[in-house]
């Protein structure tokens, strides 16, 4: 009897499985938004492709090519037959690998999560970069626009060396994000969204790029639920900065009601440029996330 | 309305020590620390205005806030406050306990006693008591004991107090009252105060000069006990065994009497005592043999008081009156051989007599040198007297006698004849005979003609004439007046009659002479004592019911038993109000006498309970950020 040898793992980052569902996924943004060079994503605006979209009135100009003889010949009225465009949709990664997201597995979650949309992209036939942001001021790590399931591998590398250090503030990592990139698409941010910059301008930036913004929060048990019981000294992780706090409910309830505020100033900030966002836990396992709280949110299908 | 103030107002100075204790507690307050990812959010959460708060601010920091509580709760335990109780305090204030027997009765089955009761409330007051104020405890049952001076010492005040033992004897209030007036001289005070159950006379000879604040505590429950216990001599020789049982005012029911001779039950009889009614009882005792009485009441209800229901009875043996009469005293020997029991000394076949005698009757000088307890002189003026008495020859004749002198019982006088003239001498009269110790018994024209001295050596009567130059012999009165003597002998022989011995003094012990003793008492502590040069040991303390054993190198000599016969003290009655001197009364106290309370003992718990929280909040492991 022949002994079936397992199928060796194409990247530490996802199983095989789950590579095997993403292979049946697909990114599902909120708007339409592609390049306007040739891809596979039906674009609004007419285009060239074989698929009947709709009829027009015939203006002075137009090519006559795509004039509808047949009803010109009915109607004696010359309609102009439209076709869809198929345009290149651009995925955009962009992995906050600062030091604070190396507490609690937060950055172990974010790499997958990044890794899947880059995976998604590349067998959909799209334009797939990544970046990731580390040091202040500092150019980010950057895995140039590649496409197809031939770059796959390329993608796994770059992420599974991704490390977390650092204290690049995330809006800033946008803006030098937006040096480097053109075209659009969809813009997947996975990171703890905690910085003191102004994320607004950021999100700004990235939608009059032409990219939609898909926000994905990942923080710690800790950060949702911390456990203060006493007078503590906190040290930021990325400054070094400290703040005395004493254990009080009333601190507690504060710190829940701004933590949540955030939440809601992230997801409105998304949803006002027509993107998505979604805070997980990093105690979460990546596949629930994929295929359980994404899927069902509409981010993939 | 004073509710309370304190008692050292000036240690607020120590709040002082608030402004270090804030400022060490900053210097010196170390935090844990703990690397978060960001402190984005917590920078938010401490800018907001609530957290800012000055309440808030002081919230986080509540290791200080427990630390000025600490604080704050010892300098007002410092201070010593107390919540005031009585409606004001005495700088010093002499304390009486009675301890007499009726404090040991108790107020219900399987209750507290009364002095148990007296020894609370004084505790409490020895608790609250204030630093500027003093106590003297004074207990006292018969006689009047001072426990401690005047002092705030609270340790040596409870000491004192626990040393306080009931003893079954009455209480004498008069005495206490005289030594707390004595110490009222050498430190001042205003008030007294006294506890009891008000067992005592309620008239007092006393001038009462300070205020007295009785604190009457609560009647006892019913008690019955051994009021009376006293055997005489019968005709046959054997002894009439005499027991009286009362009860307090509330006391009715049923007992058994059990009468015991020398350990073993001869006799025993139920009774029934009705409230308010003694009831009374003869039982017969052999007297051929000296024998110990012992007399047990068994009530079958409830009996509060434990001590009145024994008694201790020491019969002497049966033996003859050993009387020394002189041959030429012929009259005296012709009426003594009507008498029963007598043995006369010297017999009418010998001269012999030597030994002790129960009486000696003579009208010779020397012969009252013999040993007796019981002596008659006749016709001459004993020395001691020579001062105040001359012997006349005029002749003289009765004035007067007292009829109730035991001695004269049913001897008619009037009209006897008398040759000798006994005469106060010049200058002296009865007033520096009754000085001498002597009491006149028959009062001639010029002096006496009977005198009478009783003492610890017995009884002596001086017939100040001879009977042989009177006409007393020729008178039906003079056997009687002959064997009224011998009464008295027998009495003092103890041949007669027996009394019950009761608590406080022993009564005199016959011993060897000079031997040294000890006495062990109920309580089985002992005290030395020594027998004097006759082998009597007298003055025996006996504060406790029960038996006295007097051992000699550890052995047992003698048993003597000594029981509370106090119907004052059975009855368990209180006065509700005390008459002293120039009609002045104190009515038992309306209220319980209430202490301050003094608060610093709980402020100084709730500070270590404090303390216990800050400790725990100081150790507890930090918590979050893993």
């Amino acid at each position: 009897m022949e002994l079936l040898t397992p199928r060796p793992q194409m990247t530490t980052l996802l199983t095989n499985s789950v590579l095997d569902r993403l292979q049946r996924l697909r990114i599902r943004p909120a708007g339409k938004r592609t390049s306007r060079s040739r891809g596979e994503h039906l674009s609004g605006k007419g285009g060239t492709s074989t698929e009947f979209c709709d009829y027009r009135d015939y203006s002075p100009g137009d090519d006559t090519r795509f004039v509808d003889w047949n009803i010109f010949a009915r109607l004696h009225r010359p309609y102009l037959k439209q076709f869809h465009k198929e345009e290149e949709r651009h995925v955009v990664l962009l992995i906050d690998a600062s030091a604070s997201m190396k507490f609690e597995g937060k950055l172990d979650l974010a790499k997958p999560l990044a890794a899947a949309f880059g995976v998604m992209g590349l067998l959909n036939n799209e334009r797939v970069s990544a970046y990731t942001s580390h040091q202040a001021g500092g150019a980010p790590d950057r895995m140039p626009p590649c496409r197809g399931r031939a770059s796959l591998r390329t993608l796994f590398q770059f992420i599974e060396s991704v490390e977390g250090r650092g204290d690049a503030p995330l809006d800033r990592a946008v803006e030098l994000l937006l040096r480097h990139h053109s075209g659009r698409g969809v813009c997947v941010i996975v990171s703890d969204f905690l910085t003191f910059g102004d994320l607004k301008r950021s999100f700004n930036m990235l939608f009059a790029a032409g990219l939609e913004p898909m926000g994905i929060q990942i923080l710690s048990p800790q950060e949702i639920e911390p456990d203060v019981t006493s007078d503590l000294r906190l040290v930021d992780s990325e400054t070094q900065e400290t703040l005395d706090v004493s254990s009080s409910a009333d601190l507690l309830n504060l710190y829940q009601e701004y933590r949540q505020g955030l939440e809601n100033d992230l997801a409105l900030l998304c949803r006002r440029r027509q993107g998505r966002f979604l805070p997980v836990s990093s105690a979460t396992p990546v596949e629930s996330v994929l295929f359980d709280q994404l899927r069902r949110q509409g981010w993939i299908e | 309305m004073n509710w309370g103030g304190f008692q050292a107002l000036s240690h607020l100075w120590l709040l002082s020590l608030l402004a270090p204790l804030a400022l060490f507690y900053f210097l010196k307050l170390k935090r844990p620390r703990a690397e978060i990812p960001s402190l984005v959010l917590w920078r938010q959460v401490l800018q907001d205005h609530r957290v800012n708060s000055p309440f808030q601010k002081f919230k986080r920091n509540l290791l200080l806030l427990l630390q000025i509580l600490l604080l704050l709760f010892l300098v007002f335990a410092a201070t010593q406050p107390f919540w005031r109780g009585g409606p004001g305090k005495q700088r010093r204030l002499p304390v009486l306990v009675d301890c007499s027997a009726s404090m040991d009765a108790l107020d219900k089955p399987g209750g507290v006693s009364r002095l148990a009761e007296a020894k609370r409330r004084v505790r409490e007051m020895i608790d609250g008591l204030a630093s500027d104020q003093e106590l003297c405890l004074i207990s006292f049952d018969n006689t009047p004991r001072k426990l401690t001076g005047f002092t705030n010492d609270k340790r040596l005040l409870r000491d004192a107090l626990d040393q306080i033992q009931v003893a079954d004897v009455p209480s004498d209030l008069e005495e206490a009252l005289r030594l707390v007036q004595a110490l009222g001289r050498s430190e001042p005070f205003d008030e007294v105060l006294l506890f009891s159950d008000g067992n005592f006379p309620p008239r007092v000879n006393f001038d009462l000069s300070f205020k007295l604040n009785y604190q009457r505590l609560s009647p006892a429950g019913p008690n019955l006990g051994i009021t009376a216990l006293s055997a005489q001599r019968a005709v046959t020789g054997a002894w009439d065994v005499f027991v009286q049982i009362e009860g307090s005012a509330d006391a009715e029911g049923n007992a058994s009497v059990e009468l015991f001779e020398d350990g073993n039950s001869i006799a025993s009889e139920r009774i029934t005592v009705a409230r308010g009614r003694a009831q009374r009882m003869v039982f017969q005792v052999k007297g051929d043999h000296a024998s110990s009485l012992r007399v047990q009441l068994t009530p079958d209800g409830f009996d509060s008081l434990a001590a009145d229901n024994m008694a201790y009875l020491d019969l002497p043996g049966s033996r003859p009156l050993r009387v020394f009469v002189p041959k030429s005293l012929v009259t005296y020997r012709r009426a003594l051989q009507g008498i029963r029991g007598i043995q006369s000394f010297p017999q009418e076949t010998s001269d012999e007599a030597s030994g002790a005698f129960d009486l000696v009757m003579s009208d010779r000088p020397q012969d009252m040198d013999l040993v007796a307890r019981t002596k008659l002189s006749v016709g001459f003026i004993p020395p001691e007297l020579e001062r105040f008495v001359e012997l006349g020859t005029n002749g003289s004749s009765v004035v007067d006698w007292r009829r109730d002198a035991p001695v004269l019982q049913h001897v008619q006088l009037a009209d006897l004849m008398v040759l000798d003239q006994p005469r106060f001498a010049a200058g002296e009269g009865e007033g520096d005979l009754e000085n001498a110790g002597y009491e006149a018994l028959i009062y001639g024209q010029r002096g006496p003609l009977l005198v009478r001295k009783q003492d610890s050596d017995g009884v002596r009567f001086a017939l100040l004439f001879h009977t042989d130059r009177s006409t007393l012999p020729y008178r039906v009165g003079f056997p009687i007046f002959v064997a009224n003597v011998v009464q008295a002998a027998l009495e003092q022989a103890g041949l007669a009659e027996a009394l019950a011995n009761r608590t406080g003094v022993l009564p005199p012990l016959t011993l060897a002479p000079g031997g040294r003793y000890q006495i062990q008492t109920p309580e089985q502590t002992t005290e030395p004592v020594t027998a004097d040069d006759h082998g009597i040991v007298s003055g025996v303390a006996a504060p406790r019911a029960g038996f006295y054993s007097v051992l000699e190198n550890g052995v047992t000599r003698r048993r003597v038993g000594a029981g509370l016969l106090s119907p004052s003290e059975t009855s368990l009655a209180g006065v509700a109000q005390i008459e002293f001197n120039e009609q002045l009364q104190v009515a038992e106290a309306s209220a319980v006498m209430k202490t301050d309370w003094p608060l610093w003992p709980t402020l100084l718990m709730v500070a270590l309970v404090v303390m216990l929280a800050e400790w725990w909040f100081f150790q507890k492991k930090p918590g979050g950020w893993k």
